[in-house]
C-alpha cells in the first residue's frame, strides 16, 4: 500500500512542471482520491485497530480534503464482511448452535460491516426484530498484535514524549474493551437507564440470554445515518433541532451520568425526522473519573485566571502531576484550550447560538488540536473525553447546526459551577 | 488377532439389504469405539471394550475391523462421504467464491472430528508411522485420499472454469489436502474459544491463496 502510494505521488510530481495551474489543481484531486481509496482499501482488509485509525480520520473534515474524506467515509460501516459460512461458523463457535436455529429468521446478508464485527437483521422466536452483532475471529489477538507493532512503530515518539506509554494504554484498554460484547451488552443496559430522562434519545435493549462475548443481540433501532439524513434535504429547524440534541446528550452524559459513549464516528447515530436520535454501538464506553468531570466543570467556569491552588489542581488534572503548573508549556496549553472554549462556549455570551458551519470554528478547533500533541500534552484521562466531544464538533458541522451551546452546558453542569460562571458574567 | 482374510471387493455379491446390515453393524461398531476412544483414548481402548459396548463378539468384530487401525480408517472414509454428499447438496454454496467453497469443506470436516479431538490427535501421530495403515503412504489409504482429491479437484476445477483462479490442475488439489493436514495440527493446538485462532487462521489463509493465485497462478 504504502510503495503504490508513493509511487502515485511521485508520478505526480514529475508531471506537475509541465501542466498548466488549473490542470495541476486537477490533478492533485485525482491523486489524492487514488490515494485515500488505496489507503481505504488497505485499512478495510487489515480491520481492527488500523481501521478505526481510517474512521477516526475520516472525521477529521477540517483536516483533510474532501475527496479524502469521502473515501474514507466508507470505512464507517463497509469493512468486507465475513462471508455466510465463515459467520455461521463464529456464531456457532459461541452459541453452540448456528443463527437458523437459534431466531426465527437470520439475513445472511449483514447491514454493516464495520471494524470489530458485522450486523445481521434478524427476528427472534418471539417475533421481535433484532440486530446480531457478530465478531470477527480472534479480533482481540489482532488488536493485541496490532498494538505490539504500534508501540515498535511510535518508538521515536515515545522518547520525544510526543506520545506517552500511559496514552496508548489507554487507547489499547479502550480498544479492547470494545471486543467484549458481554459488556457492551451491560453498556447498553447502563446507558438506557441512564439516558432515558433525556427523552429523544433511543438505545437499544440487549438481550442477555442471546448475547456472548463475541455475539450480541439487541433490539433494532431506526433512523438514517447522517449522509442518508442529509441527503433528504432536512430543514434548518430540524438540522439545528438535531444538533441541539446532539449537544444535550453530551453535556448531559458528562456531567449527568459520568460515563460517555465514546466512538463517535457518524455511523453509529442513527437520525430521524422527529428530531431523536438512536445512538447505536456502546462497545467504547469511557467510564471517567469524578476529577475528570469535575475539571471540566472547573475549567469551564474560569475562576482559575485568578485562583493559584484552583489553577495547580485543574493542571494536575488535566496534564498530570509531572507538570509543574509554571510550566511555560502549561500555560500556553492551558491558554489555547481557554482560547477555544471561548469560542465553543463563552461564558459571557449565554443566549447566543453557535454557528457550527462556520469555518472558524473549526479551524479554532485544529489549531487546538494541533497545539496540544505538540506540546506533548496528550492526558489518558482525557483521550476518550477529547474524541467524543471532537466527534461531537464534527458532527454538529457536517449539520450545519446552530446552538446555544453556552445555555446548554449550564444546564446541565454542577449548579456550583454554573452559579460561579454566573457571577463571574455578572 | 485372529485373521480372517476379507474377502475382495469385487468378489462379493450381497444383496442390499446384507449390505446395509453390514454397514448397520459396522457403524454400530465405530459409534461404540469413538465413545470409548474418548473416555480412554485410542492406545487404552481394547477390542473386548469395543466388543462390550456395542454388543458385538469378538470375533464377529474381527470380520468387519482387523485392527482399530483399520476402524480409524472407515472413520474416515465415512467422514469423506459424507462430506461428498453434504456439499452435493448445499446449493447457496456452488454458487459462492472458492474461498468460501473451500472454509466451508474444510469447516464442515472440523465440525465432523470435533468430538473426538484426542482419538484425531492420537491418529495423526500414528499415520506418521511408515508402517501404519493410517501413513499417507499406505496401500490401505490410498482409496480414500483420492476420493478426497477427485473432490476437491471437481471443486477447484469449477473455480478454474469460472475464471475464479487460474488453472492449478492436480496440484491444486494436492496443496488444499496438504493445507487441510496444516489446518488440522494447528486446531489439535488451538487453546483459544471456540478454536477462534482456526477460523482465523482458515478465513485469511483461503484469501490470501486465491488472492495469489488471481495475481498470477503458479508462476510467481
Amino acid at each position: 500500500m504504502g510503495a503504490g502510494i508513493a509511487g502515485n505521488y511521485l508520478a505526480y510530481q514529475m508531471r506537475r512542471p509541465f501542466v498548466a495551474a488549473k490542470k495541476n489543481e486537477e490533478e492533485r484531486g485525482t491523486l489524492q482520491r487514488k490515494n485515500a481509496k488505496q489507503i481505504r482499501e488497505g485499512l478495510q482488509e487489515l480491520r481492527g485497530p488500523v481501521m478505526k485509525l481510517g474512521q477516526a480520520l475520516s472525521m477529521q473534515t477540517h483536516m483533510l480534503n474532501a475527496e479524502a474524506i469521502e473515501e474514507l467515509a466508507g470505512l464507517q460501516m463497509q469493512a468486507p464482511p465475513m462471508h455466510p459460512t465463515l459467520m455461521r461458523a463464529q456464531f456457532k463457535s459461541a452459541f453452540g448452535k448456528y443463527p437458523d436455529e437459534v431466531f426465527r429468521s437470520f439475513e445472511l446478508e449483514p447491514f454493516a460491516a464495520s471494524s470489530f464485527g458485522q450486523v445481521h437483521w434478524a427476528v427472534t422466536k418471539r417475533g421481535e426484530e433484532v440486530a446480531v452483532k457478530i465478531q470477527y475471529p480472534a479480533i482481540r489477538e489482532t488488536v493485541k498484535k496490532d498494538f505490539q507493532m504500534l508501540r515498535t512503530a511510535s518508538f521515536l515518539a515515545r522518547v520525544t514524549g510526543h506520545l506517552s506509554e500511559p496514552v496508548v494504554a489507554e487507547v489499547q484498554r479502550g480498544i479492547l474493551e470494545e471486543t467484549d460484547y458481554r459488556k457492551e451488552a451491560q453498556n447498553l443496559e447502563y446507558f438506557g437507564k441512564q439516558l432515558k430522562p433525556l427523552g429523544f434519545v433511543h438505545v437499544p435493549t440487549p438481550y442477555f440470554e442471546l448475547s456472548y462475548e463475541n455475539v450480541v443481540t439487541m433490539s433494532r433501532m431506526k433512523g438514517l445515518r447522517m449522509q442518508e439524513f442529509l441527503q433528504t434535504n432536512p430543514s434548518p429547524e430540524l438540522r439545528d433541532k438535531i444538533g441541539v440534541n446532539l449537544s444535550n446528550l453530551f453535556f448531559y452524559q458528562l456531567f449527568k451520568v459520568g460515563a460517555l459513549h465514546a466512538d463517535p464516528h457518524p455511523g453509529n447515530y442513527l437520525f430521524n425526522q422527529d428530531g431523536t436520535i438512536s445512538l447505536v454501538d456502546f462497545g467504547c464506553v469511557k467510564y471517567l473519573k469524578p476529577e475528570v468531570v469535575r475539571c471540566y466543570a472547573q475549567f469551564w467556569s474560569r475562576e482559575w485566571v485568578h485562583n493559584a491552588p484552583l489553577y495547580a489542581e485543574i493542571t494536575k488534572v488535566i496534564f498530570g502531576p509531572q507538570f509543574s503548573p509554571r510550566d511555560t508549556r502549561v500555560r500556553r496549553c492551558m491558554n489555547d484550550i481557554r482560547t477555544f472554549y471561548d469560542e465553543f462556549h463563552p461564558l459571557t455570551r449565554t443566549t447566543e447560538t453557535l454557528e457550527l458551519a462556520d469555518p472558524k470554528f473549526m479551524a479554532g478547533l485544529d489549531r487546538l488540536l494541533r497545539a496540544l500533541p505538540k506540546n506533548k500534552f496528550i492526558s489518558p484521562e482525557f483521550v476518550f473525553l477529547s474524541r467524543t466531544e471532537l466527534g461531537m464538533c464534527n458532527l454538529l458541522h457536517t449539520l450545519k447546526a446552530r446552538v446555544p451551546m453556552t445555555q446548554i452546558v449550564r444546564q446541565w453542569m454542577p449548579q456550583t459551577y454554573a452559579d460561579k460562571a454566573q457571577s463571574k458574567v455578572l | 488377532m485372529k485373521t480372517t482374510r476379507a474377502k475382495p471387493k469385487d468378489e462379493k455379491k450381497p444383496s442390499g439389504k446384507r449390505d446395509r446390515n453390514k454397514e448397520k453393524t459396522k457403524q454400530q461398531i465405530l459409534a461404540a469405539a469413538l465413545e470409548l476412544f474418548r473416555k480412554h483414548g485410542l492406545e487404552g481402548t481394547t477390542t473386548k471394550q469395543i466388543s462390550q459396548k456395542s454388543k458385538i463378539a469378538e470375533g464377529t468384530l474381527f470380520n468387519y475391523f482387523k485392527t482399530k487401525e483399520d476402524l480409524a480408517l472407515y472413520f474416515f472414509q465415512k467422514e469423506t462421504s459424507d462430506l461428498i454428499k453434504w456439499f452435493a447438496k448445499e446449493e447457496r454454496l456452488q454458487k459462492a467464491p472458492l474461498p468460501e467453497k473451500l472454509f466451508a469443506i474444510i469447516h464442515r470436516q472440523l465440525e465432523y472430528i470435533t468430538p473426538y479431538e484426542d482419538f484425531i490427535g492420537a491418529v495423526f501421530f500414528r499415520s506418521l508411522q511408515a508402517h501404519s495403515k493410517l501413513s499417507p503412504l499406505s496401500l490401505e489409504s490410498q482409496e480414500l485420499r483420492l476420493k478426497y482429491l477427485r473432490f476437491v479437484r471437481d471443486v477447484l476445477q469449477q473455480a478454474e472454469e469460472n475464471e475464479e483462479i487460474p488453472r492449478v490442475g492436480e496440484m491444486g488439489a494436492y496443496a488444499v489436502g496438504l493445507f487441510y493436514v496444516g489446518i488440522v495440527m494447528h486446531w489439535l493446538h488451538d487453546g483459544s474459544e471456540g478454536k477462534q485462532k482456526t477460523l482465523a487462521l482458515l478465513d485469511r489463509s483461503l484469501n490470501l491463496a486465491t488472492k495469489v493465485l488471481k495475481k498470477g497462478g503458479w508462476d510467481w
